[in-house]
C-alpha cells in the first residue's frame, strides 16, 4: 500500500531529528511505497540536502516552514468574508477560556456531527478550505483584518484574562505565530483535481505522521478532505516541547524586535491554546496514535486523546552493535561503575560523585568510569565542574609506595585507548549508572541493557517502564540511595548476571529496531484494512466495500472493482511481517 | 509498583530494595533520603534537623508542601500561561508522578493544577513588553543617502564643464552613477521594502525614470510643442532649442537624504506607539497624525531644496512641479516600504500615462482635423506655462496616494516587525 509519511525538520533532511528512525522504518518495510512529504525547518536543513533514499519511497514533496512567499492573491468581498469568519471562530475558540480537557467527550472518528464538532476544528477546515479554493491564504493572515478579527475575540466577553491583556503588539504577535503555524495549509498537497494520477495526498491509503503538530497538519486534511486515516507517531509530545521552548523564550532564530512581544503572557497563551486545540483535534482525528512512551502516552490522554487509540511503540535501537558484548561471559572488573552518556548538567554527575564517594567508604577498591562528551558550551562547562568535583573528592592513590597513583575517578571519552567502541565502555563496568535528574527515554539505560549489565539508574522520566524490574532503581537526588544500591549490586555477583541476564531478555523482546517495525507493519495493515477504499462509491456516496481486493495495494498495481486477480497466495505484505533476523540472539537467549 | 507504596509508607524499615533479584524496582534508602528525594519542596518547608532524623511526621505535617514546592518554582509558577506549562516545567525539573504522589495528587497534572489555581493573581495588569529596540540611526547610511545628490550635482557640473564627446561621456557616466547610489539607497536603510513584503508584479522602475526625465526635458518640450517646435535633440544646456532642467533633477536627488530621515522617523515613532498602544483604533488614531506629520516635514525639506538649487544650477526654481513630483515619489516609496505595492504602482503608472499623454496629444493635433485634442493642454499650458500640466498631474496623484496613505499606514500590520523567529 501506499503509506504518505508526513515528516518536519527530520527525514529526508541530513541534518533531522527523527531521520535515523523514519529511515529504519522506510527500509524495514520495503514492501509497501512512501510518499514522503517533507516540512523543512530551516534554511540550512535545505541546504544540508536529503539522505539517501530507498526505491520504495516512490516520492519525496518538500515545502518550507520557515518562510512563505505571498502568493499577490487579493481577496474579493466573499472570499474576505469567508476568511474573516473562519479566521475568527479560530481566534474566537482560542480565546475561550477552558483548555483542552481531558477525554471523556470522545467518540470514534467521522461519527461526531459535524453541528457538534469543534468550533476550532471547523474554523481550521474552513480555512484550509479558503486556501485551497482561493489561494492567498498568507497574505490573509498576515492582513489588518486578521489582526482586527483577533482584537475582537480578545476584547470579547468571556475571553481568557490574559488575552483581554493584549497590546497591539502582543496582536500582532499572535497573529504573526498563527501565520507560520497555519502554513501548512496553503500548501499544494491537496490536490484532488489532479485526476487519479495519484498527485497528492489523496493518493494515499495511510497518513504517517512522524511527529505532532505541524507534521500533522497535512495528515488532518487529509482525513479531513479524503478520509485518508492518520497514524500520529510522537516519541517527544510536540506540545509538552511547545511549553519548554516557550519558557526559554523565543526561539533562536530571531535576533530582532521580536522577544518582547514573543514572551508576553498574552501571546504565550493564546500560541499555548492553539497548539493545545490543534493537538487535540490531531488526537481526535487520527485513527492511531502511537507515543513511543508512558510519559509521552500520559500528556496525549491529558490532551484529549482517545485511550483506545493510543498504542505505545517504543523506540526501535541498533542491538547487532552489543550482541558480541550481550553474548559474551561478564570479564569486567568487579570493581569498576561505569557512566555512559553525553556530559550535561541534567545527568547529575555531581550527585553520582557523591553516591561514589559514599560507596568507596564500604568498598574501597571501587573504580567509577565516566565516559562519554561533553554536550555544548554548557556541558564543557560541566565536565571542568565534575573534573574538579572528582579531585578534591577522592585524593590519587596508588598500589604501592613506589608505583604512581591515579584518581579512582576516571574521565574518558568513547573511541580512547581505554573504551574504543560504545559496546566495550558497557563492558567494562560490572555496574552500570545513570544517575539523571531528567531523562526522555534513556537510550543509555537500554544500550546498557543490550550488553546485559546490571543497572543502577534514577526513576526519571522513561526509565522504570523501560527496565521494568530488570536493574535497581533509587529516587533522583539521593547519592545514599545510589551508592547502597551499587553497593548491593557489587557484593552479588550472582544477583549481578541474572539482572543482566533478564535485562538483556527484555531489551530484545521491547527495543529492537524490528519490534518498532513490526509494529508500525501491524499497524498498518489494520488501519487500512478498517478504512475503506474510498475510489469506488455507492451512488449514493458511500464507500463501497470490497470493491478493491487487497491486491489492489501492491506497489504498481492498482485494479479497478473487477477483481482478475487469482487470491491463491495472497498478497505479500500480508502473509508475513517483515523479514527478522534475530533469530541467533533470541536463540542464545532462550536457551541460556 | 510497590516502590510508591514503599515510598509513600511512613517508617519504611531500612534499605528495603536490597532483598530480591529481580523486581527490585523501588526505593533503596532510608527514610531520610527519601524524605530529601520528594522535592526540595519539603526540603525548604520543613527544613528543621538534619535529615537522616527528621521524623516522617514533619514531611506531611508540614501544613503545606505544595506551597513549598511552589515557592521554588514561583518563577514558573508565575509566567505559567496554563497548568499544562507547569506541569511541562516540572517535569523538566525532574518531578514524575511519583514525586506528586508525596503531595497526594494523583499525577504531575493535578499537582500542576493546583499550583496554577493557587497562583496568586491580584488582577494588575502585567509590565508592558520592554519597548522593541528602534533600529539605531546610523551614520554611514545617513551619510550614504546624500550620495546620489552630492554625485549628481557633480555630473551637472561636469557636463555643464565639458563640451562635445566629452561631455556625452560625462554625462553617462553621471547618470550610472546616480542610478547605483539611488539603488544602494533603496536597498537598505528606512528606505528599503520590509523583509518580507511581497515585491509583487508591482513594478514602477520605468515609470518613475519616465517621470524624472519629464521633470528635466519635459516642460521644455510641452512649451516647443506648443510653439510649434521642437527644432532639435536636447543638448544638455539650458539655452538650447530643447533646454534642459537640472534643476528638478539635483533637488529630487538630494531629497534622498531628508526621505530617508522622515521614513526612519515614521519607522521609529510608529513602533513607539505600537508599543504603547492598547488597541488598534487607539494606535490608527495617534499614527494618523505621525504619517502627515512626517509627510508635512519632508516637503518643508523638499520646499528649501528647491530654490537652493535652483538658485546654485542658475535656473529658474519650478516648485509646483518639484514638489509634487517629489511628494509624488515619496509617498510612494513610503507606501512600498510597508507591503502596499499595488495603489503605488497605479499611481505612479497613472502619472506618467497621463504626462506622456500632454505631449502626444499637442503633437497629434497637428493632424489634419485633430485640432481640438490640444485643447486641453494648451489652454492649461496658456494660463500656468508648461510645468502646470505634470505639476497637476502629480499632484493628483500625489494626493490620491496621501488619501491612501493615511488610511494604510496607521494599520498596526504595516507596521509589524517583520522578521519574527520561525
Amino acid at each position: 500500500m501506499r503509506i504518505g509519511l508526513l515528516t518536519e525538520g527530520g527525514y529526508p533532511y541530513l541534518s533531522g531529528d527523527a531521520g535515523l528512525w523514519c529511515d529504519r522504518l522506510v527500509r524495514g518495510l520495503e514492501q509497501h511505497e512512501f510518499d514522503v512529504y517533507a516540512l523543512s525547518r530551516a534554511e540550512h536543513q535545505e541546504e544540508a540536502g536529503w539522505a539517501e533514499l530507498p526505491p520504495q519511497v516512490r516520492r519525496v514533496r518538500t515545502a518550507p516552514l520557515w518562510t512563505a512567499a505571498d502568493d499577490g492573491v487579493a481577496y474579493g468581498r466573499r472570499a474576505r468574508r469567508r476568511f474573516a469568519e473562519s479566521y475568527g471562530e479560530l481566534v474566537t475558540a482560542l480565546c475561550e477560556g477552558e483548555p483542552p480537557g481531558p477525554p471523556d467527550l470522545e467518540g470514534p472518528p467521522g461519527t461526531v456531527p459535524a453541528a457538534q464538532a469543534d468550533r476550532f476544528a471547523t474554523a481550521l477546515y474552513g480555512l484550509a478550505e479558503l486556501a485551497h479554493d482561493e489561494g492567498g491564504l498568507v497574505g490573509a493572515l498576515r492582513s489588518e483584518d486578521a489582526v482586527r478579527s483577533l482584537e475582537r475575540a480578545c476584547r470579547a466577553p468571556g475571553a481568557l484574562r490574559t488575552a483581554r491583556e493584549a497590546r497591539v503588539p502582543e496582536l500582532l504577535a499572535v497573529a504573526a505565530h498563527l501565520e507560520r503555524a497555519l502554513r501548512p495549509l496553503s500548501l499544494d498537497w491537496y490536490g484532488d483535481e489532479c485526476g487519479d494520477g495519484g498527485e497528492g495526498l489523496d493518493a494515499v491509503d495511510l497518513c504517517h505522521a512522524t511527529s505532532g503538530g505541524a507534521a500533522a497538519l497535512p495528515g488532518l486534511l487529509a482525513r479531513h478532505f479524503f478520509d485518508v486515516p492518520l497514524l500520529v507517531t510522537e516519541y517527544g509530545v510536540r506540545l509538552r516541547t511547545h511549553y519548554l521552548s516557550s519558557g526559554t523564550g523565543p526561539s533562536a532564530a530571531g535576533p530582532g524586535s521580536a522577544p518582547s512581544a514573543e514572551a508576553a503572557p498574552a501571546v504565550r497563551a493564546l500560541v499555548a491554546a492553539f497548539h493545545g486545540r490543534l493537538a487535540a483535534e490531531v488526537y481526535r482525528q487520527a485513527a492511531c496514535v502511537t507515543p513511543g512512551n508512558t510519559h509521552a502516552r500520559r500528556w496525549q490522554e491529558r490532551c484529549g486523546a482517545d485511550r483506545a487509540k493510543l498504542r505505545t511503540v517504543y523506540p526501535g535501537m541498533e542491538a547487532s552493535r552489543f550482541a558480541e558484548v550481550g553474548d559474551s561471559l561478564d570479564t569486567a572488573d568487579p570493581h569498576t561503575l561505569v557512566w555512559v552518556g553525553r556530559v550535561e548538567p541534567a545527568k547529575d554527575l555531581v550527585s553520582l560523585l557523591h553516591a561514589f564517594s559514599e560507596l568507596r567508604r564500604q568498598e574501597p577498591r571501587t573504580r567509577l568510569r565516566i565516559i562519554g562528551a561533553p554536550a555544548g558550551a554548557e556541558g564543557e562547562a560541566y565536565l571542568g565542574h565534575c573534573k574538579v568535583l572528582a579531585a578534591q573528592l577522592f585524593p590519587d592513590e596508588a598500589d604501592g609506595p613506589h608505583a604512581v597513583g591515579d584518581n579512582p575517578v576516571s574521565f574518558e571519552e568513547i573511541g580512547g585507548p581505554e573504551a574504543p567502541t560504545l559496546a566495550e565502555a558497557y563492558a567494562a563496568g560490572a555496574v552500570v549508572v545513570l544517575s539523571s535528574v531528567v531523562e526522555g527515554f534513556p537510550v543509555g539505560l537500554v544500550e546498557a541493557m543490550f550488553c546485559g549489565r546490571a543497572t543502577v539508574s534514577t526513576d526519571v522520566g522513561a526509565v522504570v517502564e523501560v527496565i521494568g524490574g530488570t536493574g535497581l532503581v533509587v529516587p533522583p537526588r539521593n547519592p545514599r540511595a545510589l551508592a547502597e544500591a551499587c553497593v548491593a549490586l557489587l557484593r552479588d555477583p550472582g544477583r549481578r548476571a541474572r539482572l543482566g541476564a533478564a535485562a538483556r531478555a527484555r531489551a530484545l523482546e521491547l527495543f529492537t529496531v524490528e519490534q518498532n517495525i513490526t509494529a508500525f507493519h501491524g499497524i498498518y495493515l489494520e488501519l487500512v484494512a478498517r478504512a475503506p477504499m474510498r475510489r469506488f462509491l455507492f451512488d449514493d456516496g458511500d464507500p463501497r466495500p470490497f470493491a478493491v481486493p487487497a491486491e489492489a495495494c501492491l506497489p504498481e498495481h492498482r485494479p479497478g472493482p473487477d477483481p482478475r486477480v487469482t487470491p491463491r497466495h495472497g498478497p505479500g505484505w500480508a502473509a508475513e511481517p517483515p523479514a527478522r533476523d534475530t533469530s541467533p540472539i533470541a536463540a542464545t537467549e532462550g536457551a541460556r | 509498583m510497590s516502590g510508591l507504596d514503599e515510598l509513600d509508607r511512613p517508617g519504611t524499615p531500612e534499605s528495603p530494595g536490597a532483598g530480591g533479584a529481580v523486581g527490585a524496582v523501588g526505593a533503596v534508602g532510608t527514610p531520610g533520603t527519601q524524605g530529601a528525594a520528594a522535592g526540595a519542596g519539603a526540603r525548604a518547608g520543613a527544613g528543621a534537623g538534619p535529615e537522616g532524623q527528621r521524623p516522617t511526621a514533619s514531611r506531611r505535617g508540614a501544613a503545606d508542601p505544595v506551597k513549598a514546592l511552589m515557592h521554588r518554582h514561583r518563577e514558573l509558577c508565575e509566567r505559567a500561561v496554563d497548568p499544562l506549562e507547569i506541569a511541562a516545567g516540572l517535569e523538566a525539573h525532574g518531578v514524575t508522578d511519583r514525586t506528586a504522589a508525596r503531595f497526594r495528587h494523583r499525577d504531575v497534572f493535578s499537582l500542576a493544577e493546583e499550583m496554577y489555581a493557587r497562583v496568586p493573581r491580584d488582577g494588575e495588569a502585567p509590565p508592558p513588553a520592554a519597548a522593541a529596540p528602534a533600529p539605531r540611526p546610523r551614520l554611514d547610511r545617513a551619510l550614504l543617502t546624500l550620495l546620489p545628490g552630492v554625485l549628481c550635482a557633480a555630473a551637472v557640473t561636469g557636463v555643464r564643464l565639458t563640451h562635445g564627446r566629452t561631455c556625452l561621456l560625462v554625462a553617462a557616466a553621471g547618470v550610472l552613477a546616480v542610478t547605483l547610489a539611488l539603488r544602494a539607497v533603496l536597498r537598505r536603510g528606512p528606505l528599503s521594502p520590509h523583509r518580507g513584503a511581497h515585491p509583487g508584479p508591482h513594478r514602477t522602475d520605468a515609470w518613475t525614470c519616465w517621470l524624472l526625465g519629464y521633470a528635466a526635458l519635459g516642460d521644455s518640450l510641452l512649451r516647443a510643442a506648443v510653439a510649434g517646435g521642437p527644432d532639435g535633440l536636447p543638448d544638455g544646456t539650458a539655452d538650447g532649442p530643447w533646454p534642459f532642467a537640472a534643476a528638478p533633477l539635483l533637488t529630487l536627488t538630494l531629497a534622498c537624504a531628508p526621505a530617508a530621515w522622515s521614513a526612519h522617523l515614521l519607522a521609529v515613532r510608529a513602533r513607539r506607539r505600537l508599543d504603547t498602544s492598547r488597541g488598534l483604533e487607539e494606535f490608527a488614531a495617534s499614527v494618523q497624525p505621525l504619517v502627515l506629520g512626517t509627510f508635512a516635514l519632508f516637503l518643508c525639506a523638499l520646499a528649501a531644496l528647491t530654490p537652493l538649487s535652483a538658485e546654485v544650477l542658475g535656473e529658474p526654481a519650478a516648485y509646483g512641479h518639484t514638489l509634487a513630483l517629489g511628494a509624488l515619489l515619496f509617498l510612494a516609496r513610503l507606501l512600498t516600504v510597508h507591503g502596499f505595492t499595488q495603489v503605488p504602482a497605479v499611481a505612479l503608472g497613472a502619472a506618467g500615462a497621463a504626462e506622456m499623454l500632454a505631449p502626444a496629444t499637442v503633437f497629434a493635433s497637428r493632424l489634419p482635423g485633430c485640432g481640438f485634442l490640444a485643447t486641453p493642454v494648451e489652454g492649461l499650458v496658456a494660463a500656468s506655462g508648461p510645468a502646470g500640466v505634470p505639476s497637476l498631474v502629480c499632484g493628483a496623484a500625489a494626493l490620491t496616494l496621501l488619501v491612501h496613505a493615511t488610511r494604510t499606514l496607521t494599520r498596526a500590520s504595516a507596521h509589524a516587525p517583520t522578521d519574527q523567529p520561525c
